[in-house]
């Protein structure tokens, strides 16, 4: 598990995890609205700058008021989109039926404490966050039709 | 080194004289200056440091009713009626009985209106073949900032200079008043005449001062009506401005329920006054004016402004100013006097006697053809270094 | 620069984050910082690395408070917002060299940029093009100054050429960098960038640099504009027949501007 806060915004802990050959996405799929953290496709994610300017971005609109989704590990997924469409968004870097790569992020207050367990739920082999893991399982096309 | 001192008074006295003219717009004023002849001026740079003294100054202004403005070809009779009145009393004022003492008769070459300028030039021509005095034709804007410079003594000062017919930021640079940043269409003074206009509030004193007193009157300072904020670089537009605040203004009084901005959609209640337009119109524009001011002054990295034209006396864009100036390190805001604001003839004087004072006078008539088109960076600045 | 400044961007990027600052313009300050916005420390280089290398440009543009709040706050947002789209724009034209950009937070106005350039030697200051010409005064004319200057053309080109305009070219705002010992100039400050079409804009763009050049570097400045110009006109020409009159077109309009001295006249 990374665990990571933004210099600027201190006040907020950042946990991340990265997943391989999960086998119950199905499953969580019909659960996304209800988990207490984000589900990206991290076939969409190709660095952990990509990932975390969203959270940085996320966490800024937060700051301020500006929330457009109904929580900071939903507005991450909707930063990560360069367009303000939501429903668009999550399309995209949500997980879809087939995403075999799952990357689960939240991002809480200080005075919250993330248990280990947290990220229990998805079924797969938990590999390390790193920039090689993403870049080995980017898949291009799909960043292509992002626009 | 300038010496201002090679061409010496008149009659081997030890000090000059000099009589202005000026009528670019609605304003004629008759002004004479004096300049002791200082030793410390034949090698320096001190043309801010004249130790003038003004002998006299007298005005008067053409003053149109509510909804009107002037028009160069009445202006224009004004001040032919005028004129002479005056001369007369400013040479009373300065205890001049013998008006070939002058040295020089200085007289606005530009830029202005027309018909305006063409009777002020009449005039001036008239003194000089009779009094057999010199001429000498100054730039309207340097006029300004001569004056201004004389009075703060600031040395090198960015200069706003903001009246019913000019816009601009400026800035000495190798013999020339540079401008950095202008009106791309309309005048700020024209534009908030324009405005007073359409609100058909009254010309006297100014239709600017009326505006800055309604203004001061807006009772919901917190909402700015949103106005466009046309800075483009260091240039700014207005004539959007005025049309979109026009428009506003006719909305309301016709009782236009149907802008929303102006009315509530469901009760029809009234949501902005006129004080309210006039607010916002102010603080929009100044915002304006002190950015691209602020841009010069960070380009030429000086930290004094000086601001100039009638606009000028407007308490809240010299409060901006000058907030804006707190803000950049020790900077200064010369701001501003009745002296230089508002045209005067002391200004033209003040100006043609430092042009006279580096021998740059008219021998000819034919010289002395006036345009309403005469840039300020046209003119050469040879009294500074 | 005013006190006030530093303290109002050091108190909300806090203490976590040390600025120095490096430069103040009218509009915006800048400052430089070897924090990361947003990037896990560990994540390309080791953290020794990072301290001692890595440094990032914030360009922070400070309320005014000679302006009513409400302008203020729109104008800051609508330009740091400005400002990050073209640059976001600009560097996905191949070819062109502009700093990355990392981060944008318009709520108080501040763009995070990559930092560009370096010191050059015998304290001749930030390596721009202004401190760059000024070291090589003493041999004007060498070839490592013709070709950084056609370079420099030739980013100019490339810029015109995709529609877009600097606004504020000066010798300051054009940074170089070392990649593989050579020289490459990179355009920054588009605070007054725009996406223009027009001849005119383009012909001042050119103008405003001749003029710094000339003011700057007066003994010089004929050979830099003309190499300079070199570097621009071969973009247009790589561009067959429409680049051909197209360049025709700026530099026409640029002869005019010269002539006019930027300024139309106007009425008093």
């Amino acid at each position: 598990m990374l665990r990571h806060s933004i210099p600027q915004f201190d006040s907020y802990q950042i946990c991340a995890s990265l997943f391989t050959d999960v086998e119950n996405t199905r499953e969580l799929r019909t659960e996304v609205a209800s988990m207490p953290f984000a589900m990206i496709d991290a076939s969409c994610i190709g660095s952990l700058e990509q990932l975390f300017c969203a959270v940085y971005k996320a966490i800024l609109e937060s700051t301020y008021n500006r929330l457009r989704t109904k929580n900071l590990n939903s507005e991450c997924i909707l930063s990560l989109s360069p367009t303000s469409n939501i429903g668009e968004a999550f399309k995209r870097f949500g997980i879809k039926e087939d995403s075999k790569d799952i990357l689960c992020l939240t991002v809480v207050n200080n005075t919250e404490s993330i248990p280990d367990t947290l990220f229990d739920d998805v079924k797969g082999q938990q590999i390390e966050l790193s920039d090689e893991n993403l870049e080995s399982r980017i898949n291009l096309d799909l960043i292509k039709k992002v626009r | 080194m300038v010496n201002l001192n090679q061409y010496p008074p008149k009659n081997g006295r030890n000090y000059y004289l000099a009589l202005g003219l000026e009528g670019s717009a609605n304003k004629l004023g008759v002004g004479i200056v004096k300049h002791p002849l200082l030793p410390k001026h034949a090698d320096s740079d001190l043309s801010h440091h004249c130790e003038m003294e003004i002998l006299s100054n007298v005005r008067d202004t053409y003053v149109t009713p509510p909804g009107e403005g002037f028009l160069p070809r009445d202006t224009a009779r004004h001040h032919r009626n005028w004129a002479v009145r005056l001369v007369r009393l400013a040479l009373k004022e300065a205890g001049i009985s013998d008006p070939s003492e002058l040295d020089t008769i200085c007289f606005t070459k530009g830029p202005g209106m027309g018909a305006p300028l063409h009777s002020v030039v009449v005039m001036a021509r008239t003194l000089s073949v009779m009094w057999d005095v010199p001429l000498v034709g100054v730039n309207h804007c340097v006029g300004h900032i001569e004056m201004g410079r004389e009075i703060t003594k600031a040395e090198n000062p960015v200069v706003l200079y903001v009246s019913g017919g000019n816009t601009q930021v400026i800035a000495y640079s190798e013999n020339c008043y540079r401008i950095f940043g202008e009106t791309l269409d309309i005048a700020i003074g024209n534009c908030l005449d324009r405005f007073a206009r359409t609100l058909r509030i009254p010309n006297e004193p100014s239709p600017g001062y009326n505006i800055e007193q309604l203004a001061y009157k807006c009772k919901n300072k917190d909402c700015l009506v949103e106005l466009p904020y046309t800075v483009k670089g260091m240039d700014l537009s207005m004539s959007g401005i005025l049309g979109y605040v026009d428009s506003l203004a006719k909305d309301l009084f016709n009782k236009n329920t149907k802008n929303k901005l102006l009315f509530d959609s469901q009760t029809g209640q009234q949501l902005v006054t006129v004080e309210d337009l006039c607010y916002s119109l102010q603080e929009n524009l100044f915002a304006m004016l002190v950015e691209i001011t602020e841009r010069a002054m960070a380009h030429v990295n000086s930290n004094q402004v000086l601001i100039v034209g009638g606009v000028g006396c407007n308490v809240r864009l010299q409060e901006m100013m000058a907030s804006m100036c707190r803000d950049r390190s020790n900077g200064q805001v010369h701001a501003t006097d009745e002296r230089f604001c508002i045209d005067n003839g002391v200004m033209i004087a003040q100006a043609g006697l430092l042009q006279f004072r580096m021998g740059n006078t008219i021998n000819d008539l034919a010289e002395t053809v006036v345009t309403q088109k005469f840039r300020t960076d046209e003119v050469y600045v040879a009294w500074r270094e | 620069m005013s006190q006030e400044v530093i303290d109002q961007i050091a108190a909300y990027l806090t203490s976590n984050i040390p600025i120095v600052p490096i430069s103040q313009g009218a509009e915006a300050v800048v400052f430089t910082t070897n924090v990361h916005p947003y990037e896990p420390i560990n994540a390309k280089t080791s953290p020794n690395d990072q301290s001692t290398k890595t440094k990032y440009v914030i360009k922070y543009r400070p309320h005014k408070k000679y302006r009513h709040p409400s302008i203020d706050r729109a104008l800051t947002k609508h330009r740091t917002l400005g400002e990050s789209k073209i640059l976001a724009k600009l560097s996905q034209l191949p070819g062109l060299h502009v700093p990355k950009l990392i981060a944008t937070d318009v709520y108080n106005g501040c763009i995070w940029i990559e930092f560009l350039g370096e010191d050059l030697p015998d304290s001749f200051g930030f390596s721009n093009l202004k401190n760059y010409l000024w070291m090589h005064a003493s041999d004007p004319y060498c070839d490592d100054v013709k070709k950084t200057l056609i370079k420099v053309g030739h980013q100019i080109g490339l810029l015109h050429w995709n529609d877009y305009c600097h606004g504020d070219l000066t010798t300051s705002n054009v940074v170089l960098h070392q990649d593989n010992g050579h020289w490459e100039p990179y355009l920054i400050d588009f605070g007054l960038g725009s996406t223009s079409t027009l001849v005119e804009d383009k012909g001042v763009d050119l103008y405003v640099l001749e003029r710094a050049i000339i003011s700057t570097h007066s003994r010089f400045a004929a050979k830099y504009n003309e190499w300079i110009m070199q570097g621009f006109r071969s973009v247009y020409e790589d561009e067959g027949k429409k680049g051909q009159q197209k360049m025709k077109d700026i530099l026409k309009r640029f002869e005019e501007v010269r002539l006019r001295g930027r300024k139309r006249s106007m009425l008093g």
